[in-house]
């Protein structure tokens, strides 16, 4: 971690320095790699091969790759090891049709001058690197330290090269430009995935494939999304395939001449259906071979397996199976078979191919947007893995607020990428990404990284995360926290919500919170309450368990999207637009103090109301939603955290402090010790003014205020604070002791609990006590000794593994995260 | 108009058997000539043809030639209520939805009839080539079923081995391996029925999948006899003739010798 920080954070030079030697290295083996792809893809033939590819090359309409190409990569290849920066590695565009002149002359496109692109393009990411990076790129590279990659350079080498080993597989895999992707294709790619472990490469792959996909296509680009992903649709539409292991074992079984109970016998050594598969169509030939797959056609034979319902379903579905499984050919009945399990296997996670998707659209953009592909001479390899990153962050951003793939594929086929945030943004309908928050110590914690901006606090609430759209056509949807269309699981939710919304308001999507709630005693229940609901076509009458839904942010309203909206700007919204009923729809509650004793008290009451604890989330800078991120713009304080030092402390008050505004009167706070057996002294540890009501306050003044109970100046075996503000109004004889709980206990400047043993000069303090009762049972001289704080600080960092070096780092991922950002 | 009328009707039951475990759905071709049908079983493993000529129906009209797609596991509940020795006939309109299956008694004291909704199957003819088989063998059907089941109970592979010892049947297994040996015995005096003849222009050595043998095997009922045509890298045709009526032909594609 602190590697990283160093070679990113630092300055320009120390980057570089920290980044060439990284670099040079690296550049050979990837170019020794280089021919090894090609020579892998070249001798991977297809059964058909095609031999009709120079007229694809006149005919086409995006020109593929002419068969020359390979002898052309091969000559690279062999010239790589010598030149390190050879120029068919950097070859910056697929390959046109123009291949055998690239090398030797510039084209005459301009953009794919390869020969010439070679050199300056090198130069380019030196120079680069002798400028400070751009904050993107250094979030980027950050990323990539993290995945233990190499330098910016070796990557886009890494990118093109591929570039060319993909064309050769293309053409060899028979597949003329404009017909269905062969579902070969598709496999062979998956199988190279399934190889590495890298992300990187595997992106690279996916990148490529998507890529030939793109020039060759294009309308097969969502099918293959969909299949990479292993899914039939977003997440939301809920379309499942619906198949048991049992059917597709007979499904096979019958494709491929084996007897079930063998198979199953197989499967149950050998655990993948899928290869098993791929085996037993190995051994059995055919009467006639079926028409080649196309992933065109497997896509659609998946949904209409979905769609396959009523009498005979199972068997129809079969059939369909089995359709399939006897036209797949080598691997593809292995990646037919496990695309049907719904499990793939090959690493490839929905972060993965929306990133190869944008560096895709970003490297061979679509004829019908008009964007010429970015040239890798003009940009250098900085600014073409710029262009990459740009491309990403626009994708990824488009796609949490609109995951559909069927929307943004369709946009982006036909509108330059860099348009697509002002294009597709987030509709009443479609679920949105929740935003999430990321976990917290304590309140302290909060403060420190919140410091002086504007925050605010709202009950955590032990429910459901529910996401409620309302359609301009006045249709409900209700959302899950993963998307998943809830609708059927509150219509008593449904019915009421429309007695909470003001007339004004039209469309909408709300962030809100669903907790099970008893109507008779006006109580909120836990989770696991909620958690005993039917989860399926609930009927209103069935409901047992009541819910009412506390609404806390506003991502649309009235058709205009608001998560680029400050919260204080999305709260007033969502106020404006619903009122409170009471028993069905609040607003959750919310403090807005930035005061720790005022929060601590607000996330007792919360704790009281039976949440979970608090959400802090920042109300006009960096306080926008942000889709599906774990922000540090909210943050979560559990009640969990405040209890999380699990055992209690028995403190005795050595100290108190006059109360001000509603505990004017009575004693607002006292100082508390803990004992020192060794030195016979009472060391202050900390100050405390939580867990107190206003009864029990004046019943303390009133106790501490009896005769011989306060002192006139500290006795002499008491060790305090010598801050100012943190000496006592009122020094108390030690006559009472109070057990108090804390979030944990951290090396204080100021306290004096356990001093020198845990650090020669500095106490322990406890942050965020808590008391719970007195101990009538206790004498003052049993409080917690103070070797027991010095034990109970040492179990606290024992716990967390590392102890201190896994604070120091947790401070560096904060920071890290907050640059990102900025 | 198509009609055809069979005395014998239980040999429409018998086809029908024979084809509904490899066959879901199928299309019949009528024509003057008679009633065909092709249709491979759905892992495109084996193909099964059968021939139904005009001759072997006590009568037989078809003024124009169409396909009738049927599902014949439907079929093959409506034929369950046709008893040994009824007579069955057969019926469609030219442009007709439906097929009409009548089954008389043979006293004519019980008619009962039928109807089952046609169905547009799409289907590819395949032209099979006329093969000059190496090996072929013909045997008694009901001895070729026993066979069969008896061997699928230690494997699921078969090897058919031809040589001029006879026709080697072989298994392997988990349990251990069986092997079953028919001679020719053309020369001694045994029974028409339980007759081998070998007829061996090289020895052939093969591999074939049991499940689909079994399926075949179901077609013993139809006839006595079965012929086993085999060569090498060609797909193994078990014929059942049935006299003065047709004959039902399936053939299988080979395994992949893994040890070649």
């Amino acid at each position: 971690m602190s590697d990283i920080r160093s070679f990113f954070g630092g300055k320009g030079a120390a980057a570089k320095k920290a980044e060439s030697p990284e670099a040079k290295p690296e550049a050979k083996p990837a170019d020794a790699r280089a021919p090894t792809d090609g020579a892998a893809a070249r001798k991977r033939p297809r059964r058909v091969v095609d031999d009709d590819d120079d007229g694809d090359a006149r005919g086409a309409p995006a020109p593929p790759p002419p068969p020359s190409c390979a002898p052309a990569a091969a000559d690279a290849d062999a010239a790589a090891p010598v030149a390190p920066a050879s120029p068919a590695a950097l070859a910056p565009t697929p390959p046109r049709p123009s291949a055998p002149a690239d090398v030797a002359a510039p084209a005459p496109s301009g953009g794919p001058a390869a020969d010439g692109d070679g050199a300056p393009a090198d130069g380019g990411a030196s120079d680069g690197a002798e400028h400070t990076p751009s904050p993107l790129l250094t979030k980027l590279r950050q990323a990539e330290g993290k995945a233990k990659s190499k330098g910016v350079l070796e990557n886009m080498r890494l990118i093109l090269d591929t570039a060319r080993a993909f064309s050769v597989e293309r053409s060899a895999s028979g597949w003329k430009a404009g017909a269905p992707v062969p579902y070969a294709f598709l496999c062979a790619a998956f199988d190279r995935c399934a190889q590495t472990t890298k992300r990187l490469e595997i992106t690279t792959i996916m990148t490529d494939t998507l890529r030939a996909i793109l020039e060759t296509t294009p309308a097969d680009l969502l099918p293959t999304l969909y299949l990479s992903l292993n899914a039939l649709g977003p997440a939301f539409a809920g379309i499942e395939l619906g198949l048991g292991d049992a059917l597709l074992l007979k499904a096979v079984a019958e494709t491929c001449g084996r007897q079930e109970k063998q198979l199953k016998a197989e499967l149950d050594a050998e655990g993948d259906l899928g290869s098993l598969a791929m085996a037993a169509r190995a051994t059995q030939r055919l009467m006639f071979t079926p028409a080649k797959l196309s992933v065109r056609r497997v896509f659609c034979a998946f949904i209409e397996i979905a769609q396959l319902g009523g009498k005979d379903c199972q068997q129809k579905k079969r059939d369909k199976v089995k359709a399939l499984l006897v036209a797949a050919v080598d691997n593809e009945a292995m990646y037919l078979v496990r695309s049907l399990q719904g499990k793939l296997r090959v690493g490839l996670a929905e972060q993965t191919v929306l990133t190869a998707l944008a560096h895709a659209l970003a490297l061979s953009p679509p004829a019908a947007t008009g964007c010429a592909p970015p040239s890798l001479g003009k940009l250098g390899a900085e600014g073409l893995h710029e262009v990459l990153a740009r491309a990403e962050t626009v994708l990824k951003d488009v796609y949490s607020q609109l995951p559909s793939y069927d929307v943004i594929v369709a946009e982006a086929l036909v509108h330059p990428l860099a348009e697509l945030s002002t294009r597709l943004h987030l509709t009443a309908g479609v679920p949105v990404r929740p935003m999430l928050a990321k976990p917290t110590k304590g309140i302290g914690e909060v403060l420190e990284r919140f410091g002086s901006g504007a925050f605010t606090c709202e009950y955590k609430y032990d429910g459901e995360r529910a996401q409620l759209h309302r359609l301009p056509d006045g249709t409900y949807k209700i959302f899950s926290r993963n998307s998943e269309d809830m609708t059927g699981k509150y219509p008593d939710v449904l019915q009421r919500l429309p007695r909470a919304l003001l007339d004004s308001t039209s469309s909408f999507i709300i962030d809100c919170e669903a907790v099970a709630y008893d109507v008779a005693t006006a109580k909120l229940l836990p989770f696991q309450t909620l958690s005993t609901r039917a989860k399926k076509n609930v009927s209103t009458e069935q409901v047992k368990v009541q819910v009412k839904i506390f609404a806390f942010d506003c991502l649309l309203l009235n058709g205009a999207p608001l998560i680029k909206q400050p919260l204080s700007h999305r709260r007033a919204a969502l106020r404006s637009a619903f009122r409170e009923v009471p028993g069905e729809f609040a607003f959750a509650s919310a403090s807005d103090s930035d005061n720790a004793e005022e929060i601590a008290d607000f996330l007792n009451d919360a704790v009281a109301a039976s949440c979970e604890g608090l959400m802090v989330k920042t109300l006009d800078v960096d306080a926008t939603y942000e889709p599906s991120k774990r922000s540090l713009n909210w943050l979560k304080v559990k009640k969990d955290y405040l209890e999380g030092m699990g055992d209690s402390l028995d403190l005795v008050p050595i100290g108190a402090y006059h109360g001000r505004g509603k505990r004017t009167g009575v004693y607002g706070a006292y100082l508390l010790a803990c004992y020192d057996e060794e030195r016979e002294e009472f060391q202050s540890i900390c100050k405390i003014g939580t867990g107190f009501s206003e009864e029990l306050l004046a019943q303390l003044a009133a106790f501490f205020r009896e005769e011989g109970r306060t002192l006139a100046k500290p006795r002499p075996y008491y060790r305090f604070p010598a801050k100012p503000d943190l000496v006592p109004d009122v020094w108390l004889e030690t006559c009472t002791v109070w057990e108090v709980l804390a979030a944990d206990l951290s090396i204080s400047p100021q306290h004096c609990a356990a001093v020198g043993e845990v650090d020669p000069s500095r106490g322990i303090a406890l942050r965020f006590p808590r008391y719970i009762r007195t101990r009538d049972d206790k004498k003052p001289e049993q409080a917690t000794s103070a070797t027991q704080v010095a034990q109970m600080y040492r179990d606290q960092w024992g716990n967390a593994k590392k102890g201190k070096a896994a604070v120091a780092d947790d401070d560096d991922a904060q920071s890290d995260d907050l640059d990102d950002d900025a | 108009m198509f009609e055809a009328r069979l005395t014998k009707g239980e040999l429409i039951k018998k086809v029908i058997e024979a084809l509904k475990d490899l066959v879901t759905e199928a299309n019949f071709d009528i024509s003057a000539t008679g009633i065909q049908l092709q249709a491979m079983d759905s892992s495109h493993v084996s193909l099964c043809a059968l021939q139904m000529k005009a001759e072997g129906f006590d009568h037989f009209r078809c003024d124009r030639s169409m396909p009738l797609g049927i599902n014949l596991s439907s079929m093959s509940k409506v034929l369950k209520c046709c008893n040994k020795d009824d007579i069955v006939t057969l019926k469609a309109e030219d442009d007709g939805d439906s097929i009409n299956f009548m089954f008389e008694s043979k006293d004519q004291d019980k008619i009962s009839d039928f109807e089952l909704k046609l169905m547009d199957i799409d289907s590819e003819h395949f032209g099979i080539p006329d093969t000059d088989y190496k090996a072929t063998v013909t045997m008694s059907a009901s001895e070729f079923t026993r066979i069969c089941n008896d061997l699928s109970i230690l494997g699921e592979t078969v090897a058919i081995s031809v040589g001029k010892d006879g026709v080697r049947f072989s298994v392997s297994g988990e349990m251990g391996t069986g092997n079953m040996t028919v001679r020719d015995n053309t020369s001694s005096d045994t029974k028409e029925a339980d007759r081998v003849e070998i007829d061996m222009e090289e020895p052939v050595n093969l591999n074939f999948a049991l499940r689909y043998l079994k399926s075949f095997a179901k077609a013993a009922p139809l006839t006595d006899r079965v012929s086993l045509c085999l060569s090498r890298d060609v797909p193994l045709l078990v014929k059942y003739e049935i006299p003065e009526f047709g004959s039902l032909s399936y053939y299988l594609a080979p395994k992949i010798d893994d040890e070649s």
